[in-house]
C-alpha cells in the first residue's frame, strides 16, 4: 500500500509535495487539513498510522529553498505498528511566518501533548486546541525560544555569571528565589483541600530530577503533574552547531545507561543521510555491544524497581550491580569507557574488539541465564512483590499506543511490536529472538517482559559472536571514516584524507533522515536535516523516556502513594534522556 | 534509701548496656546485611570496622541543632524522647539472668518485679506510638504527616494480635496451678510440659510479625518508607534527635527480641544456667543474650529478603488474617487450658 498515493488521491488539494527520500516517504501538506490528513491517515483501514513517533518543528530561516513560503515546517514522524512500524514522514509548512500557529493533533495522537509542548517551548509555534500549551523543558519566564534559528548558541544572559564583581551574584549569594517568582503554592486544575505534595526533584524514588506534583485524597493519588527540563541541556542546539562526527560523543550523555544505543541510533541516522551502510563486522559488533547494553540497562531498572518497593531490593541492587559491572568491564575493555562510551562511528566502530574480550564475553553470556533465574526465584513468585505490581499501572495496548508508548512498556501492553523485527537495523533479521509479550499491561507484566527480553539478548549476543564475520570494523571509505593508523606512517593520500575529514568533516547532501532504533527503553530516533554543509542544519533527538514518561498520570491515577513510585520504576525513565 | 539506690544503680547498668547493645546492633544489622548484599559491609573504623559504631555516635551527637521555623518547637523537641524512653523502660521487667545470693543477700537481675509485669510492657508500648505520632505532626510536613498517620494505625492494628497472643500465653500459666502469673519473671521460671513449648511455638510466628510491625522493622517499615514519605515522621529531625528515633527503633528491637525469648524460649534457662550456683547468673545472661542475637538475626534476615508490603495490604492482613488467627489460636488455648 503506497500511502503517497493513497494521499493524493483521497486530498488531491491538500497534498503540496511529495517525494520518497532514502526509503521514506515524506510528504508535504497544508497546514489546515493537517487534521483532517492525520484523522485519515490514523483510521484508514489499510494504512492505519496509529503511532505518533516524533513532532518537531524545524526553522528553515537558513536552509536554502523557499519552503512553500513558510519559515517553520512542523514535521511528524508517524509509524503503523500494524504494518511494522512503517515510517512516514509529514512536512507541514506552517503559516503565521515568524509567530507560527498549528492545529493542534492532540485529538488524534495523545502523545502529542508534549511534543507540542516542547515545540512551542523550543520553537514558540502556538497549537491552537492544546488543553495546556505551556513551557517544559525551560524555565516558565525564560525570555526567548532557544531553537530557533536566530538565536545564537551562547551570548544569552544568564544569571549566573560568575564574577565576583557582577551585582546578580552577589544577591544570588544571599537570595535563591525572589518570593513573587515563586510558583503559585497549589498548580491551577488541582483541588486545594487535597493534600499537595512535592515529589522530587530531590526524592529518592524520582530517579533523578524528576519533579511530581501529586494532589492526593487520604494516600489516594488524584492527580500527578511531571515537571520536568532540570537537566535539560540542549543536546538538539548542540547538535546543531557541531559537525556531524562530533555529535556522537554528546548522544552518550542523553540516556546514560544505555549510551551504546544513544550512539547507534545517531550512527544510523547518519548512514541513513549519507545513503552509506556499514560492514558487517561493524554490525555484528554493533548488535553485540547494543544487547549487552539493553542488558545493562534492564539491569539498572529491575535494581532500582525493586529498591523503590524497598525491604529486599537493596540485595537485588548488589546483585544486578555485579552483574552490571561484568558488562561495563567488557565496554571498558573494547573502548576505555564505562558509562559514555562513544564507540560507535559513522561507517562503524570505532576499534576492533580486542582478543580477550570474546573469551571474557562467552564467560559472562554462561552465568547471566543461571543469574536471571536467581533473581526471579527471589521476586517473580514472592506474594509480596506480586501484589506490589500486579493491576498497578495499567495501560491498555489502545491506550499505550495512543500515548507514543514505545518499548518494553508497549510490548508489556500486549503489543508484539519490536523495531529490531519490524524495522531491522544492524542485519537484526538474521538472529534468532522473541520478542517477549505480556498480556496484563500491569507493571507485573512489563517486569516478566524486561527480565525475559535479557534472556533474549544473551541469546543475540551469543549468536552474533559466533557468528562474527571476519573483515573491516569501520567503512572503507575515507570521505566517511578516517583511514586506519597504520596507513597514516605509509600513505600521503591517507594523511590528506584524515586532514580533510577532521577539519572540515563529512558532508552529507542536502536531505533530511529519521532514523528510530529499538533501544533498551523504547524507541530512540535521530531526525536529521543537512544543508549540504558539515554540521546538521537540524538536529532532532526523540527518546523514548519522554514519550514513556507522559503517561505517567494516567498510570498512577487512583492508586495509593506507595503505587506511584512503583509506576516511576515500571516506566523506568533516565532523566537525562527525558530533559536531553 | 538503699533500695532506690539499687534500682538506680541497676537501671543506670541497664541503660548502658542497651546503648552498647544499640550501638552493635548497628553494625552487626550492617555487616550482616553487607553479607546478604555480597558487600563487606564497614571495615575501615578500627579492626574489623568494630569502632564503626562510635564513629556514627559521634559523628550525630556533633552535628549541629537544627530546629526548623514551622515546626511546634516543644512537641517537635519531646518526640524522640517519648519513643526512646518506651523502648528503654520496657526492659525493667525483663528478668536477664537467675537471681544471685552473695553473703546472705539476695540479687536479682530484674530491676523490679511487679505482679503485672506483661500488662506493664503492652501499656509502655503503646506510649511509644505517640512518639512517632507527635514527631509526624509537629513537623509540619505533608512527608511526616502521612508517616505519622501510617504509624498510628498501623501499631494500633497490630497490638490486637499481639495482645490476643499474650494473652494466650498467660493463660497456659495457669497449668497446673492454683493461679497464673502476669510476672516475667514467674513465666520463666515456671516450667511447662513438652507439648505446651510445642504448642506456644506455634503461635510465635504471629506475636514476631507483630514485633515487625510494632518496632517499625521491615517489611512493616511504612512510617519512614525511605522511598515513598523519603523518612516519613522522621523527615524534619536531624543529628542526635534523629539519633534518638534511630535508638529507639533499635533498642525495641532489643527488648522486642528479649521479650519474645522470655516467653516462647525461656528466657535465661538453659543447661548450666541452675539458680543457686555463683555461675547461674552468668551464664543465665548469656543464654539470654545469645537467644536474643540469634531473634535479632532473623530481624535482620526478613529485612533482607522481603519487599515491602503495601500499607492498604499491611492493614488488610492485619484485620483480615493476624487477627482472626490469634482469636482461634486465644479459644483453642483456653479449651486446652481448661482440658488439662
Amino acid at each position: 500500500m503506497d500511502p503517497i498515493a493513497v494521499l493524493r488521491a483521497a486530498f488531491p488539494e491538500a497534498v503540496l509535495d511529495a517525494t520518497v527520500y532514502r526509503g521514506t516517504p515524506i510528504v508535504t501538506i497544508k497546514a489546515d487539513s493537517l487534521l483532517a490528513i492525520g484523522r485519515f491517515l490514523r483510521d484508514h483501514p489499510e494504512l492505519r498510522y496509529n503511532l505518533l513517533s516524533d513532532l518537531t518543528v524545524v526553522d528553515a530561516l537558513k536552509l536554502p529553498g523557499d519552503h512553500f513560503g513558510a519559515r517553520f515546517l512542523g514535521i511528524y514522524q508517524l509509524r503503523s505498528i500494524p504494518r511494522n512500524g512503517d515510517l512516514l514522514q509529514l512536512k507541514v509548512p506552517l503559516p503565521g511566518g515568524d509567530d507560527p500557529v498549528a492545529p493542534s493533533v492532540v485529538g488524534i495522537w495523545p502523545t502529542a501533548n508534549w511534543h507540542e509542548r516542547e515545540a512551542y517551548d523550543l520553537f514558540g509555534v502556538r497549537y491552537e486546541g492544546h488543553p495546556d500549551l505551556r513551557r517544559i523543558l525551560m524555565p516558565d519566564d525564560w525570555p526567548t525560544h532557544p531553537l530557533r534559528k536566530d538565536q545564537p548558541l551562547g551570548g544569552e544572559r544568564v544569571p549566573f555569571t560568575p564574577t565576583w564583581e557582577d551585582e546578580e551574584f552577589a544577591f544570588l549569594g544571599k537570595q535563591i528565589m525572589k518570593p513573587e517568582q515563586r510558583p503559585e503554592p497549589v498548580p491551577k486544575r488541582m483541588d486545594s483541600r487535597h493534600m499537595i505534595i512535592n515529589m522530587g526533584p530531590q526524592h529518592p524514588a524520582t530517579h533523578g530530577v524528576l519533579r511530581l506534583i501529586v494532589e492526593l485524597d487520604g494516600e489516594r493519588v488524584v492527580g500527578v503533574q511531571p515537571d520536568i527540563g532540570y537537566l535539560h541541556s540542549g543536546f538538539e542546539k548542540q547538535g546543531e552547531n557541531i559537525r556531524y562526527k562530533d555529535f556522537v560523543y554528546y548522544t552518550d550523555r542523553m540516556d546514560y545507561v544505555s549510551a551504546m544505543q544513544n550512539n547507534l541510533a545517531y550512527c544510523l541516522a547518519v548512514e541513513k543521510l549519507l545513503g552509506i551502510e556499514a560492514p558487517p563486522r561493524a554490525q555484528a559488533i554493533r548488535v553485540i555491544v547494543c544487547e549487552l547494553q539493553r542488558i545493562a540497562s534492564h539491569l539498572v531498572w529491575l535494581a532500582t524497581h525493586v529498591l523503590d518497593l524497598g525491604g529486599t531490593g537493596l540485595a537485588l541492587l548488589m546483585y544486578a550491580f555485579r552483574e552490571r559491572e561484568a558488562i561495563l568491564d567488557l565496554f571498558e575493555m573494547v573502548c576505555g569507557a564505562r558509562l559514555t562510551t562513544s564507540y560507535l562511528r559513522i561507517g562503524g566502530v570505532n576499534w576492533d574488539l580486542p582478543p580477550a574480550f570474546a573469551p571474557r564475553l562467552r564467560e559472562l553470556l554462561d552465568i547471566l541465564p543461571a543469574r536471571f533465574d536467581e533473581y526471579e526465584r527471589m521476586l517473580t513468585d514472592n506474594p509480596i512483590f506480586r501484589r506490589r505490581l500486579e493491576g498497578i499501572g495499567i495501560l491498555p495496548p489502545e491506550t499505550a499506543i495512543a500515548m507514543g508508548v514505545t518499548g518494553p512498556m508497549l510490548r508489556g501492553s500486549g503489543v508484539k511490536y519490536d523495531l529490531r523485527k519490524a524495522q531491522p537495523y544492524c542485519n537484526y533479521d538474521q538472529y534468532d529472538f522473541e520478542i517477549p509479550i505480556a498480556t496484563s499491561c500491569d507493571s507485573y507484566g512489563r517486569y516478566m517482559v524486561r527480565l525475559n527480553e535479557m534472556r533474549q539478548s544473551v541469546r543475540i549476543v551469543r549468536q552474533a559472536l559466533d557468528n562474527l564475520p571476519p573483515g573491516d570494523f569501520l567503512l572503507d571509505d575515507p570521505k566517511i571514516a578516517p583511514p586506519p593508523r597504520r596507513l597514516l606512517d605509509q600513505s600521503m593520500e591517507a594523511v590528506i584524507h584524515h586532514f580533510k575529514l577532521f577539519t572540515e568533516g563529512l558532508r552529507p547532501p542536502p536531505g533530511e533522515a529519521y532514523h528510530g532504533i529499538e533501544a533498551s527503553k523504547g524507541e530512540m530516533g535521530i531526525y536529521l536535516v543537512s544543508d549540504g554543509s558539515a554540521i546538521p542544519y537540524r538536529c532532532r533527538v526523540r527518546t523514548p523516556s519522554f514519550a514513556n514518561l507522559q503517561s505517567i498520570e494516567l498510570m498512577s491515577k487512583g492508586h495509593l502513594l506507595s503505587d506511584l513510585v512503583a509506576v516511576i520504576g515500571t516506566i523506568d525513565i533516565v532523566l537525562g534522556d527525558v530533559d536531553r | 534509701m538503699s533500695l532506690v539506690l539499687i534500682a538506680a544503680v541497676k537501671s543506670l547498668v541497664l541503660i548502658l548496656l542497651l546503648l552498647t547493645g544499640f550501638a552493635y546492633l548497628t553494625y552487626y544489622e550492617r555487616k550482616l546485611l553487607a553479607r546478604f548484599h555480597v558487600r563487606l559491609g564497614p571495615n575501615r573504623a578500627g579492626p574489623f570496622g568494630l569502632l564503626q559504631p562510635v564513629a556514627d555516635a559521634v559523628k550525630a551527637i556533633f552535628k549541629e541543632e537544627l530546629v526548623p521555623d514551622h515546626v511546634d518547637k516543644v512537641v517537635y523537641l519531646m518526640a524522640p524522647a517519648l519513643s526512646l524512653i518506651p523502648a528503654l523502660v520496657v526492659f525493667a521487667v525483663i528478668p536477664l539472668a537467675p537471681d544471685l545470693t552473695v553473703f546472705g543477700y539476695t540479687i536479682s537481675f530484674t530491676i523490679t518485679d511487679i505482679n503485672v509485669g506483661l500488662l506493664y510492657i503492652l501499656a509502655i508500648t503503646s506510649v511509644a506510638t505517640y512518639g512517632v505520632m507527635l514527631a509526624g505532626w509537629s513537623s509540619n510536613n505533608n512527608y511526616a504527616l502521612l508517616g505519622a498517620l501510617r504509624t498510628a494505625s498501623q501499631m494500633i492494628s497490630y497490638e490486637l494480635p499481639l495482645s490476643l497472643i499474650l494473652v494466650a500465653v498467660l493463660l497456659t500459666t495457669n497449668i497446673g496451678r492454683e493461679v497464673g502469673t502476669l510476672s516475667l519473671v514467674e513465666i520463666v521460671q515456671q516450667d511447662r510440659p513438652w507439648w505446651l513449648w510445642l504448642w506456644l511455638w506455634l503461635a510465635f510466628p504471629i506475636v514476631f510479625i507483630c514485633m515487625l510491625a510494632e518496632s517499625n522493622r521491615s517489611p512493616f517499615d511504612l512510617p519512614e518508607t525511605e522511598n515513598e514519605l523519603i523518612a516519613g515522621f522522621q523527615i524534619e529531625y536531624g543529628g542526635i534527635k534523629f539519633a534518638l528515633f534511630f535508638m529507639a527503633e533499635y533498642i525495641s528491637m532489643i527488648t522486642g527480641s528479649a521479650l519474645m525469648a522470655s516467653l516462647f524460649f525461656g528466657g535465661w534457662r538453659g543447661p548450666l544456667a541452675t539458680p543457686g550456683t555463683w555461675y547461674g547468673p552468668l551464664v543465665g545472661f548469656g543464654w539470654l543474650f545469645l537467644k536474643i542475637v540469634a531473634l535479632l538475626f532473623v530481624y535482620i534476615w526478613v529485612r533482607a529478603s522481603i519487599p515491602r508490603i503495601r500499607y492498604d495490604q499491611l492493614l488488610q492482613f492485619c484485620w483480615k488474617f493476624l487477627t482472626p488467627l490469634a482469636i482461634l489460636y486465644l479459644i483453642a488455648t483456653a479449651v486446652i487450658v481448661v482440658l488439662v
